[in-house]
């Protein structure tokens, strides 16, 4: 899979093909195709090698594992907003979903409440699980009927159901993390195991976390190339009007992508709160910039209709391994963003380079 | 006219693009007062010529030289300060900004105090609309404006730049009739005033009404230049198509079968009102109408991409409800849109094209065959001979007419029995022409019933079995085949 990352779609390997032919001719055809096609595999390896020969601790089985358990959370939400981003749409509010699922989730499992009269919980993990997928999902449903029935663009739409998710996860954390000292009970502060477990367990030194976005990946992979909504992504993504005069409903489908990446945004939340042992209303605070920042970089065009899902996990990856390389070669904090910035700002300068010379015969 | 000296003189003129000779070494020249008309299928090199003489394209080899003068590097700018001025065939207007904004972009007429003199502008734009005899309120916004409108203020804005060598290229391809007349006009007296224009159109039935010399490109190369006079319809297609055409509309008539379709009392709000028609199956029904008279409406309410007011529709004598395209193509419709860019999405190659309108029929998650959908591409490829290297090219890169056969095939491939060609000819060439028209006799054979819209007189008579003709909504006439002229549709329409 990882040889040939952004062709996860005959459009976007008939694309390169083409900027191939007519593309700059100093470059010799395999290069060049190796520069467009494999360009985010291309800058990943090369990072790995720089941080390999600049840090001992690096490349450690320790250290991998490490990489790819922080990079999964970012890897789940990229593969949900690949599906956004493909029909030509953006989802801000992809932390906020996470955040809310995380916490409603982790106040059911970790204390007894009171709804309507009716005492409730704690309910156990398995429950737990699914309402938090289940709340994911709703949100996710939410922001596709605001964007087709509002008829509002999808930027504002989010923007505000990011802002709304946010309050409401505060008001049901009452602003603390949970499980916090003040409202543990059995549990005595922690929570469920297998929560932990696919936080931050493993299989055979493997990160179940990876392991998880490694089959999201897969699974998103296999429905943009194999099923009817796959096709209708692209159609919808490419040319909105074409796909309308073919019969697929438009809204339908942006509220399926909507809601597929509220799922994973509610999955994301549950692995992540199990990796930190904690959920609150203010987690995942930087991961809507960091998922759109790795589907970019793994080559999926903004404008919609081409690219896919294993480029976004490569970019999720390069985001990953940036952060960890940073800290091993111990730059600061501050210094840190400023150089996570300029990689996205840079690596969306070449990409239009590239769509450029695409388009100018 | 030969003794004098030429405004504009192009010599030798050569531009390779990776793969393609776009032109090879082009000769061309323009006088003064002179209207030239370049003729050529898609492709031929003219509006590549017409970019390096705007300044947009580099050439390669050749010399430009004005009133003798050779002018090296060309730029957009430098063009304009020669006093080239170019009307291009795609819009570029800015829909938000105001018509009389659009015409004076870039060179507002400035007050004293350095501001933008509003008065002014809104004074000149409304003298330049005046002067192409069109009432256009400056103050609209572009956007608002219907294409034809579009197309003169794009018109009046080059023209405020007083050119000296105007580039006009297909300007007529949105006017009505009378629009056309007027922008005849408009030439003319531009032409007395010692202008010099390129003119450059698929119309060959324009070429005498504008042109005094006409100069045909084919596949880059210069193929001839003549005097109007000398160049009746059949010498131009000749030269530009590189072969005879038997028969540029080579209509055969199918069997008229059982009825396919009945409309009645159809009406779209304040568009259309009370249409009703019948379709029977191997018919091609032409609906004829200037611009604006409701076909557009007719298409799109009866497809499902429009709201219908009211109105019933009966496919193979059974009511049915279409709401969505995907209730037109259950009930076996398909529509080629007039705009071909509506119908085709650019990045997806072929295959997932064809199979566009049977995919969108599936459950969501149910799977596609994408083995199965490769054979169905390759056997349209075969049948309507789509002319590409690779299956796996993006539609993007297709031609007009092959575009068109893409579209084409995805309705057969979705099993469509009646079929709504909106202008099927737009913007192909004279040999991609002929094809369409043989394959609607093809399918009419094959018992599909075919509603052809068009405001093309020529094809229109020569395909339609009948022609009922459209105006502000409404059918004022039926021709049945061979009993219709020119005249006549257009008096039907007017």
């Amino acid at each position: 899979m990882t040889e040939d990352p952004t062709s996860s779609t005959e459009t976007s390997t008939s694309q390169v093909d083409e900027t191939a032919e007519t593309g700059s001719r100093r470059l010799s055809r395999t290069g060049r195709g190796l520069l467009l096609r494999g360009g985010p595999f291309l800058a990943l390896v090369l990072l790995a090698a720089y941080l390999t020969s600049a840090s001992p601790y690096f490349f450690t089985p320790g250290n991998l594992a490490n990489v790819t358990r922080q990079s999964s959370i970012t890897a789940i939400l990229a593969v949900g907003q690949t599906f956004v981003i493909l029909t030509a749409g953006i989802d801000l509010s992809v932390g906020a979903i996470a955040a809310l699922a995380a916490s409603v989730s982790a106040v059911l499992m970790t204390q007894r409440i009171e709804v309507v009269g009716l005492a409730f919980g704690p309910v156990n993990f398995w429950l737990g699980f699914l309402i938090a997928l289940l709340v994911g999902m709703l949100c996710g449903m939410l922001n596709g009927l605001i964007i087709t029935r509002g008829r509002i663009p999808d930027f504002i739409a989010t923007l505000g159901t990011l802002t709304t998710l946010r309050g409401i996860a505060l008001l049901v954390t009452g602003g603390l993390p949970v499980p916090s000292h003040l409202t543990a009970t059995e549990l005595k502060g922690y929570l469920p195991a297998p929560m932990i477990w696919m936080g931050s367990g493993g299989i055979l030194g493997i990160p179940v976390a990876a392991l998880i976005a490694l089959g999201v990946g897969l699974l998103g992979w296999f429905i943009l190339r194999y099923t009817a909504l796959g096709r209708a992504i692209y159609a919808v993504g490419g040319n909105q009007e074409a796909a309308r005069v073919s019969g697929i409903s438009v809204d339908r489908t942006k509220v399926a992508v909507y809601t597929l990446a509220g799922l994973l945004a509610g999955l994301a939340g549950v692995i992540l709160a199990g990796r930190l042992n904690s959920a609150n209303a203010l987690m995942a605070d930087a991961e809507n910039l960091r998922s759109i920042a790795a589907v970019v970089i793994g080559g999926t065009n903004l404008f919609g209709g081409e690219g896919g899902v294993i480029g976004s996990l490569i970019g999720a990856l390069i985001m990953g391994v940036l952060a960890n390389g940073l800290n091993l070669l111990n730059v600061s904090a501050f210094w840190q963003r400023v150089i996570q910035g300029a990689v996205i700002v840079v690596v969306v300068i070449f990409d239009q380079w590239r769509r450029r010379r695409f388009v100018d015969i | 006219m030969e003794s004098r000296q030429p405004l504009l003189r192009m010599e030798q003129i050569d531009k390779q693009f990776p793969g393609v000779h776009a032109l090879d070494h082009v000769d061309f020249e323009l006088y003064e007062g002179e209207v030239h008309v370049l003729l050529g299928e898609n492709g031929a090199g003219k509006s590549t010529l017409m970019k390096i003489l705007s300044g947009s394209l580099p050439k390669d080899e050749g010399r430009i030289l004005i009133r003798g003068q050779e002018i090296h590097h060309l730029t957009p700018e430098r063009a304009q300060e020669l006093g080239i001025g170019m009307v291009y065939q795609e819009l570029s207007l800015i829909p938000a900004l105001t018509v009389a904004e659009n015409i004076f972009l870039g060179q507002w007429p400035k007050t004293r105090l350095g501001v933008v003199d509003w008065p002014q502008i809104m004074r000149q734009a409304e003298e330049s609309l005046a002067n192409l005899g069109v009432h256009i309120n400056p103050r609209l916004e572009v956007r608002q404006l219907d294409v034809a409108e579009q197309q003169l203020t794009e018109i009046a804005r080059v023209l405020t730049r007083r050119p000296q060598i105007l580039l006009l290229d297909e300007p007529t391809s949105a006017l009505s009739d009378t629009e056309r007349g007027r922008l005849f006009e408009i030439i003319d007296r531009l032409r007395g005033r010692g202008v010099g224009i390129v003119y450059i159109s698929h119309h060959l039935a324009e070429v005498p009404l504008v042109g005094q010399r006409v100069t045909v490109l084919r596949d880059g190369h210069l193929i001839g230049t003549l005097p109007v006079e000398e160049a009746d319809e059949d010498a131009l297609v000749n030269m530009m198509v590189g072969r005879q055409l038997a028969e540029q509309f080579p209509k055969e008539s199918a069997k008229i079968g059982d009825l396919a379709l009945r409309v009645e009392d159809f009406s779209v709000d304040g568009i259309i009102h009370d249409l009703s028609f019948e379709l029977r199956q191997g018919e091609i029904l032409g609906i004829f109408g200037l611009m604006g008279a409701g076909q557009v409406e007719l298409a799109r309410g009866i497809f499902g991409l429009m709201p219908h007011s009211s109105g019933h529709i009966y496919v193979n004598s059974q009511e049915v409800n279409i709401r969505h395209p995907t209730d037109a193509i259950k009930h076996g419709l398909g529509l080629l849109t007039r705009d071909r860019r509506e119908g085709l999405v650019p990045m997806l190659s072929i295959p997932p094209n064809i199979t566009l309108a049977n995919v969108s029929q599936h459950p969501p998650f149910s799977l596609l065959n994408l083995r199965s959908e490769a054979e169905t591409a390759a056997t349209y490829r075969r049948e309507l001979r789509i002319q590409t290297p690779s299956l796996d090219r993006a539609v993007l890169f297709l031609s007009g007419g092959n575009q068109q056969k893409v579209v084409l095939s995805r309705w057969l491939a979705s099993g469509s029995k009646i079929l709504i060609f909106d202008e099927p000819t737009r913007g192909i060439d004279v040999g991609a022409k002929a094809e369409v028209f043989a394959l609607m006799n093809h399918l009419t054979e094959g018992g599909v019933g075919i509603i052809m819209i068009s405001s093309e007189m020529p094809e229109i008579l020569a395909m339609a079995d009948r022609i009922l003709v459209m105006k502000d909504g409404q059918f004022t006439a039926e021709y049945q085949v061979g009993e219709a002229t020119q005249e006549q549709l257009l008096l039907s329409a007017s």
